[in-house]
């Protein structure tokens, strides 16, 4: 239940936020459902016991493949699936905790979250390198 | 060589779309490869252009014409996916032959004040969304109902400060410094029956440098260092912007709540 309230929300708020970065209509349900099925997979991979680096890692791929799927069905850069899509899972609140805990003197948990939220981005990253490559060997066979 | 054609007109026209592009935020190989394209149609010698992420340089010579080179600098940007996608398209039907080059400015122009969205609905969306942010970060109704006027900070400040200089770092540091103090200040008012973390974690999501973070690993993966590395800054920056102004609004939100004696 909380599964599907979490994706349906992240529906909306990737729809909602497609909306103030200009992508056109025709495609907002498009990053809609990328956004959505990132932030779906990043959960139940959670929820299944996967590391939180892992679970970031495997979302970002599906999101960036859905993405450069997208884009060559519909003729559409990737951008404008790739960033609503990853929207949802950039690390905001690892920032807002690793903020939160300097403001409480508490070294060592704002160095924990310091660290996570570098390994997050780090993560998305890696995912996003590794869609791109493989797609650009594909097209150049 | 082409006798016929307006050299001036045409290295106009890939500035023009460059620029569009780089503003709305597009990644920087994109823009070269487009701008690149609409020179190549010109079947000089050299059609060259150069781009990173603050500007654009076009270059054309041939040796029986005058070399043309124009530079365009690229200040504040103001992402527009859609923006991006029109250029492209527009772009490639030129280089296809299937636009003339005149159609093509025209086209190109047209963008530039072509609003997607009426402004009221871009501001209900910034709104809405911190709502289902702050759902999906852990927040219960109340919690996320009241997100939303974190979300009307942003609102307010991107629209007080339309005309400043440094527009994102101010509004991202003032935003999320009212999200911040503001957030905490309800929580403690409630008696701490509101979790303040999903409101403040769940509101900061429109400033976070997506798209910035985005075009930093694409550039890098083409091998464009000088951007990839300006990018990568230009997402350090605005989350910095983002912590200063969070740690602020936490430090002033709990000595609010702690004056008023709660």
């Amino acid at each position: 239940m909380s599964l599907l309230v979490q994706t349906v929300g992240a529906f909306f708020a990737v729809l909602a936020l497609s909306v103030t970065i200009g992508v056109p209509k025709k495609y907002l349900l498009y990053s809609g459902v990328t956004g959505a099925a990132g932030w779906f997979l990043y959960l139940a991979m959670m929820e299944a016991g996967l590391r939180e680096f892992l679970a970031m890692f495997l979302a970002t791929v599906v999101v960036a493949l859905a993405s450069n799927i997208f884009a060559r069905i519909l003729k559409a850069p990737v951008s404008i699936y790739l960033i609503p899509g990853i929207l949802p899972l950039v690390p905001g609140l690892g920032m807002y905790r690793t903020v939160y805990y300097i403001i409480n003197q508490d070294n060592s948990m704002a160095g924990y979250y310091f660290s996570n939220t570098m390994q997050i981005a780090g993560m998305i990253a890696l995912a996003i390198f590794f869609i791109d490559t493989f797609f650009r060997m594909v097209k150049r066979k | 060589m082409r006798q016929d054609m307006n050299y001036m007109l045409l290295a106009e026209t890939a500035l023009l779309a460059g620029e569009i592009m780089l503003v709305s935020g597009a990644e920087t190989y994109r823009v070269e490869d487009t701008a690149g394209r609409i020179l190549k149609t010109s079947g000089l010698e050299r059609a060259e252009a150069f781009v990173v992420s603050t500007g654009i340089f076009v270059t054309l010579s041939d040796p029986q014409i005058n070399p043309i080179s124009m530079v365009r600098r690229v200040g504040e940007k103001n992402t527009n996916l859609g923006n991006i996608s029109e250029t492209n398209e527009i772009s490639r039907r030129y280089c296809s032959g299937q636009i003339s080059l005149e159609e093509a400015y025209r086209g190109i122009c047209e963008i530039v004040d072509r609003k997607r969205y009426p402004e009221w609905l871009r501001s209900l969306c910034t709104i809405l969304s911190t709502f289902f942010f702050c759902i999906i970060l852990g927040g219960g109704v109340m919690e996320s109902v009241l997100s939303m006027i974190n979300g009307a900070f942003i609102v307010f400040w991107d629209n007080a400060l339309r005309r400043a200089r440094t527009k994102t770092f101010l509004q991202n540091v003032l935003s999320s410094l009212f999200i911040a103090c503001f957030s905490t200040i309800l929580a403690a008012f409630s008696g701490n029956r509101l979790d303040s973390e999903p409101m403040i974690a769940g509101s900061i999501m429109p400033l976070l440098p997506g798209v910035a973070i985005t075009n930093a690993i694409r550039d890098t993966l083409q091998g464009d260092y000088v951007s990839g590395g300006g990018r990568i800054i230009e997402a350090f920056v605005i989350a910095l912007s983002i912590a200063v102004g969070i740690g602020a609004g936490l430090a002033l939100g709990d000595m609010m709540a702690g004056g008023i004696g709660i």
